[in-house]
């Protein structure tokens, strides 16, 4: 090891920490499509020579758990002799990147003396990247991953600093919005800019050593703090089973099923028994799969330290090959998002019974529906990408906070620029009441968002799940309220659509979203009344739901709790079911 | 002519600077705030230094006043019972927020808490489309009901945000008309004129925090004028902005919102007056207390400006606050100041955020602190005087300091006590740097070009390393270290910043558009200068926030004086593309793409009389006469400690001039000068301090 000093290694791992995330800010900054800069739906990070990821801005854990792995495929495609100052390599191809074409990556190496010292890397996700339909994750009707898009295996698209203008040529000549692909692109490659630029003023004040001796340091105290946070988890066999509801209108549920073994201070998280891979745009390649895994994992060990190779590298995934999460090409792919939070939430749940006090019970789920067609305004194609994100499940000690991003990590599209930006318009956005799962930590409530089209004829591809298999809640905490989208909701003709169904639609219908609510935590016959009390008036939940799930009976006059009634209430309640107790939870 | 009274509420201090400008003498006074009620400090300070200079406050030509009153009331809770009145349909979208997580894996993270809770959420049949156009008539007898309900909830403040109503806020108005004609008890805001500004979370946040800012800062800024009415004080009261201009009670009664970063705002105009010790008028300010350290970049003069930031945030972390749209002087914070903690973090040293505080404060101060803070750091190594803190007021425990870094930093590290105090200071100081490259570097800035000023009570304890870290050809070490905020009020000139979004395309045929759009802030902006008592004086600058069409964040870009005519449009984009380029490289576009106004903004502001202090003959001597004795000092410079000649800083001279290392002591800070450089004393007292190449 080198003779790094505390004091200098500290100021370079702040330093690569910051040129990280402030990657993140120039690509947001100087990007052109709604799912980067509004979704923030982008991530960045430096690597060392060697391919090894060192430093992450926190972004999508998606995208950066996955990139750990994508950068040492593109060396052995472009060793690292054969990488210029001033090149740039592109790629989505979805087995290598991150599982879907619309997330570019953007991989630059970073010279300092003519030598090469690391790499910036990012990756967005792109609003079209052509295919069948328009934000290129259909589902419905895929079968595989040829009719999702224009496909790049890692590709050299800047050389010496300058652009290589037919790669771009091909590119806008294959998605539907090119001018904002390009311009998405563009920032990418100024993100990188960013970053190497920050590498290299390390390298010149503290001198090359210093950084590369600071950024095996990094990993290899990253490797022991997480294999020391490994080894405090209760060794033993953990295994959860929860199931996606579908992969388009007409199928069979997937099953996501999960066995996590800790012992000697090592942990293996193995996909085997969970089904095979279908026919679908939906299926988990291995690298997103590695990437919500290990986002799991981390939540329960190290949830604040900064993740990197080291962190990465005590984490053994495996998953069958043919399987749902390790399909082989060419598996269909495009909304696979909406996998990520099963991925996530059935390694928790088998997480949860080795450390019941570190995790949540399921989330609300969201909607990453596209819709696309002419905007009568312009004459021009347009594709609205949307997000309808709900709350997080019940915690130990607090309830599921209201409307919040996980395990991912994007923001909502602010209506004022959708609306400026598409022919939609939005009718409404709040919460459902009664949704969120009943528990002494209640889960986050279910959102609603109502959204008209403009247009004459537009293509609407939904993609969402938990329509059929609730979010479960944890140690008698109940599940939340299931999924629905409905069309024309209160119109004569109102009918329900399928979660991941492709409709054309025409002016003036009205599409409802409505998410899954978050499961609970803990029993909710033990939750304080003063907080079911403060529920009802903040209109979470309902007066006659306020008595059948938590037995807290208000006075409907003051909206105050009535103690007397509500205590023998509660009293008759756990009478009722001490008997025969059921103490199951989701499938345990 | 006549006397002006600068007056800073700080947390501990509230600081006054009365200057004469017929004599050009300043005088200086310093009482305890009184937290309760910050502004009986205020009126007991003014009387004792009148007093002392025997005038009476009616002689006073000017009050400009900092206040910290918005930021506390927000970060405690303290505000009525405020509510939002909104568009039907809508009334989560305040709650729900941007749903973005300011931790990534960690899963126990809330979200910032609004001022306005669920409950208080009315919402009213209207709807205006992103074009202005009326798509749903305004529901009147619903604004009725909900004035009234607000009523019986025992509202005290009401915000008025309706979707789209930057683009035509006829109903926001109408909504306000009935609201105060059915419940003329409440306090109205709208969100068109707060912040005309698109994206609903943020305008919606911006305007609920106005309106549960109005009744405590209206009541506050009452009871400062009424006693200053009492003290036959006939003139204008001035408070200080978040944007570093002034604006009267009048005003501030209508937009507190604008004054919630008032004190820093003060702080960095502090260091903009010492544009001619240091020889530019480009400027990095430097303030570092116990909690924080704030940066701000000053060029020509002019602190940045940053359209948006946010309050009460969690260790800093972005995301984690409020968000304000509102003009604010472009402070970089970061968790490190004389409290933060220290702590050994996977084998590296980690200063910050957690921070001690001054209660129980780091563990030097025998207050019952038990972690390691940069103060005890600083301490070890002989920055500090453990017998000449806070001029002597109170004693420090350097053993104790030392078996802390001992325990808690040395032993983990396997590290030598010294070198691990070392160790925390420079990490703090490197963390100071990273904040200060973004300021800078980060925006094209670079540092070399920029004289350093360091203040607060630890700001010249770390400036010169810093200044040194960042390049820094020259730092000034202002003189009257515990007032500087209350000195800069006094430079204060009214500005204001107004703004509105209208999406614009840069060209020709376009040119009406934006000539209208000017014309009609420059209207509001000499109204609200008229009713400071300006006219002619107020001068109005204009700016527009542009970006490549398509794009969704702009950058800022000074704009000529219009009207425009056709041949001013190439102008107007190598206006945009040169301030582009200066941000993300010349390579980062193509000329050729189309170009749009986002925001159109002007400030109105109008110059203030000039501030000139009597200077010093210079004696040039070589300090001797000031020195109080001498102590080991740690510099790495001299490979460890060495002997370090101490000056008192009440007894140097203009012109006095000597070699680093040096530690200058004040009574509410310490000057560090470092090895390999020199420190001369200007003739307003100031210690300037050049740096070798």
């Amino acid at each position: 090891m080198t003779t790094l000093d505390p004091v200098t290694f500290s100021v370079l791992w702040g330093g690569l920490l910051s040129a990280a995330s402030e990657m993140g800010v120039t690509l947001s900054r100087t990007a052109y499509s709604a799912a980067v800069r509004e979704g923030l739906d982008y991530s960045t990070a430096l690597f060392d020579a060697d391919g090894l990821m060192i430093a992450q801005g926190d972004y999508s854990p998606g995208h950066l758990g996955s990139m750990a792995f994508t950068v040492r495929k593109v060396l052995e495609i472009y060793p690292r002799e054969t990488m210029k100052p001033g090149d740039a390599i592109l790629l989505n191809d979805s087995g290598i990147g991150s599982g879907h074409l619309p997330d570019f990556f953007m991989i630059s190496p970073i010279h300092f003396d003519n030598a090469l010292i690391g790499f910036a890397v990012n990756c967005a996700h792109h609003v079209d990247v052509g295919g069948s339909g328009a934000g290129s994750q259909v589902i419905q009707g895929i079968q595989d991953n040829y009719q999702e898009g224009i496909r790049f295996l890692p590709t050299r698209c800047y050389a010496g600093g300058e652009p290589i203008a037919d790669i771009f040529r091909v590119i806008a000549a294959n998605v539907r919005q090119p001018e904002k692909v390009i311009g998405d692109l563009r920032a990418q490659v100024n993100a990188n800019t960013t970053g190497a630029r920050r590498m290299v003023e390390l390298a010149l004040v503290h001198g090359l050593a210093a950084l590369q001796g600071a950024m095996a340091e990094i990993l290899a105290r990253s490797e022991v703090q997480m294999r020391a946070a490994i080894s405090r988890i209760p060794a033993g066999v953990y295994s959860f089973e929860d199931c996606l509801d579908d992969v388009g209108p007409g199928t069979e549920p997937v099953v996501a099923k999960v066995t996590v073994t800790v012992a000697d201070g090592t942990i293996t998280v193995d996909w085997a028994g969970s089904g095979p891979q279908r026919e679908a745009g939906l299926n988990s390649y291995l690298h997103y799969t590695y990437a919500y895994t290990i986002a799991a994992v981390k939540s329960v060990t190290l949830p604040t330290a900064p993740q990197n190779d080291g962190v990465i590298r005590t984490i053994q995934i495996k998953a069958p090959e043919g399987s749902f999460f390790n399909p082989r090409r060419p598996a269909a792919c495009g909304g696979r998002a909406t996998i990520s939070h099963r991925i996530y939430e059935v390694v928790l749940g088998a997480l949860a019974q080795a450390v019941p006090d570190r995790v949540m019970a399921a989330n609300s789920h969201f909607f990453n529906p596209n819709l696309g067609g002419v905007d009568p305004r312009t004459g021009k194609q347009f594709v609205c990408y949307e997000l309808i994100i709900g709350g997080i499940g019940g915690r130990p000690g607090k309830d599921g906070e209201e409307a919040l991003a996980s395990p991912w990590n994007a923001a909502n599209i602010p209506i004022e620029i959708q609306e400026s930006s598409n022919p939609i318009l939005v009718e409404r956005f709040g919460f459902i009441a009664d949704s969120g799962g009943p528990g002494r930590q209640r889960g986050g409530c279910g959102l609603r968002k109502d959204m008209r089209v403009l247009a004459d004829r537009v293509d609407f591809y939904n993609l969402g799940d938990r329509a059929l298999f609730a979010p479960y809640g944890l140690f008698d905490g109940l599940p939340g309220t299931k999924a629905a989208t409905l069309l024309d909701p209160g119109a004569k003709g109102q009918r329900r659509l399928h979660s991941k169904g492709s409709y054309r639609l025409k002016r003036d219908q009205v599409i409802s979203w409505r998410t899954a609510g978050a499961g609970g935590y803990g029993d909710p016959l033990e939750r304080p009344v003063a907080l079911v009390e403060r529920d009802v008036k903040s209109g979470f939940v309902t007066i006659p739901r306020a008595r059948t799930d938590y037995g807290v009976v208000i006075n409907p006059k003051t909206l105050a709790v009535d103690g007397t009634r509500t205590d023998a209430l509660r009293l008759k309640r756990r009478k009722a079911r001490s008997k025969p107790r059921q103490r199951e939870t989701a499938r345990a | 002519m006549g006397y002006r009274v600068g007056i800073d509420v700080g947390g501990t201090f509230t600081d006054f600077a009365l200057y004469d400008d017929v004599a050009g003498r300043l005088s200086i006074g310093k009482v305890l705030t009184t937290p309760q009620d910050p502004s009986i400090a205020v009126l007991q300070g003014l009387d004792e230094l009148t007093q002392k200079i025997g005038i009476a406050a009616g002689d006073l030509t000017d009050a400009i006043h900092a206040t910290t009153i918005a930021t506390n009331t927000v970060i405690t809770r303290s505000g009525p019972k405020t509510a939002l009145l909104t568009t039907e349909g809508f009334r989560d979208v305040l709650i729900i927020a941007r749903q973005k997580r300011w931790e990534l894996y960690d899963n126990s993270i809330d979200k910032p808490v609004p001022v306005v809770p669920r409950q208080y959420i009315w919402e009213v049949p209207e709807r205006m489309l992103h074009d202005g156009t009326i798509r749903r008539k305004l529901n009147e007898t619903a604004v009725r009901s909900a004035a009234r309900a607000m009523i019986k909830a025992g509202i005290k403040a009401v915000a008025i945000c309706f979707l789209h109503s930057y683009a035509n806020p006829a109903h926001e108005r109408r909504a306000a008309e009935i609201v105060r004609k059915t419940s003329p008890e409440l306090l109205v805001t709208i969100s068109s004129e707060v912040s005309p500004i698109y994206r609903e979370y943020e305008r919606a946040s911006t305007t609920t925090l106005n309106a549960y800012l109005m009744p405590a800062v209206s009541a506050y800024v009452g009871r400062i004028e009424a006693g200053l009415a009492s003290r036959d004080f006939k003139r204008k009261l001035f408070i200080m902005q978040s944007n570093g201009g002034v604006a009267i009670p009048e005003i501030v009664a209508r937009f507190p919102i604008r004054i919630i970063e008032s004190g820093p705002a003060a702080g960095v105009l502090t260091a903009a007056r010492y544009a001619e010790s240091a020889g530019t008028s480009n400027i990095m300010s430097f303030d570092m207390g116990g909690t924080t350290a704030k940066l701000c970049l000053i060029e020509n003069g002019r602190p940045a400006l940053t359209g948006s930031f946010e309050v009460d945030m969690v260790r800093l972390k972005k995301n984690s606050g409020l968000p304000i749209n509102i003009p604010a002087i472009d402070l970089v914070e970061i968790g490190a100041g004389g409290g933060s903690i220290a702590r050994v973090d996977l084998g590296a040293i980690a200063v910050g955020p957690d921070s001690a505080g001054s209660d129980p404060g780091p563990i030097c101060y025998g207050r019952g602190g038990t972690e390691p803070t940069v103060t005890d750091a600083d301490l070890l190594l002989g920055y500090l005087n453990a017998d000449y803190f806070l001029g002597g007021r109170m004693r420090l425990d350097a053993a104790a300091a030392r078996r802390g870094i001992e325990r808690q930093v040395a032993e983990p590290l396997k590290m030598d006590t010294i070198a691990a105090a070392w160790g925390m200071h420079e990490v703090v100081t490197a963390q100071m740097a990273q904040a200060a490259r973004v300021v800078s570097v980060g925006k094209g800035k670079d540092p070399r070009h920029f004289a350093f000023i360091p203040f607060g009570g630890a700001g010249p304890v770390h400036g010169a390393r810093l200044a040194r870290m960042l390049g820094c050809p020259r730092i000034v070490f202002p003189h009257g270290a515990g007032v500087e905020s209350a000195i800069g009020l006094l430079m204060a000139e009214p500005a204001f910043d107004l703004a509105r979004t209208r999406i614009t395309a840069l060209g020709r045929d376009t040119l009406v558009e934006i000539n209208e759009a000017f014309k009609d802030l420059e209207a509001q902006g000499r109204a609200q200068l008229s009713a400071c008592g300006i006219g002619a004086d107020g001068r109005i600058r204009r700016s527009a926030d542009m970006r490549f069409a398509g794009q969704g964040y702009e950058i800022n870009v000074s704009l000529p004086d219009g009207p425009y005519r056709a041949g001013d449009v190439d102008r107007l984009s190598r206006a945009f593309f040169d301030a582009y380029a200066a941000t993300y490289g010349d390579r980062a576009f193509d000329r050729k793409d189309a170009v749009e106004i986002v925001h159109f903004r002007i400030t109105a502001s109008s110059p203030v009389p000039a501030f000139k202090l009597e200077g010093a003959a210079a004696d040039g001597s070589d300090g001797a006469h000031a020195l109080k004795g001498s102590r080991r000092v740690y510099f790495p410079e001299t490979n460890g400690f060495t002997d370090c000649p101490v000056y008192d800083r009440y007894r140097l001279r203009a012109g006095d001039s000597f070699p680093g290392p040096a530690v200058v002591e004040e009574r509410e800070s310490t000057v560090v000068i470092l090895p390999d450089s020199r420190a001369r004393v200007d003739r307003d007292g100031n210690i300037v301090v050049d740096l070798a190449g």
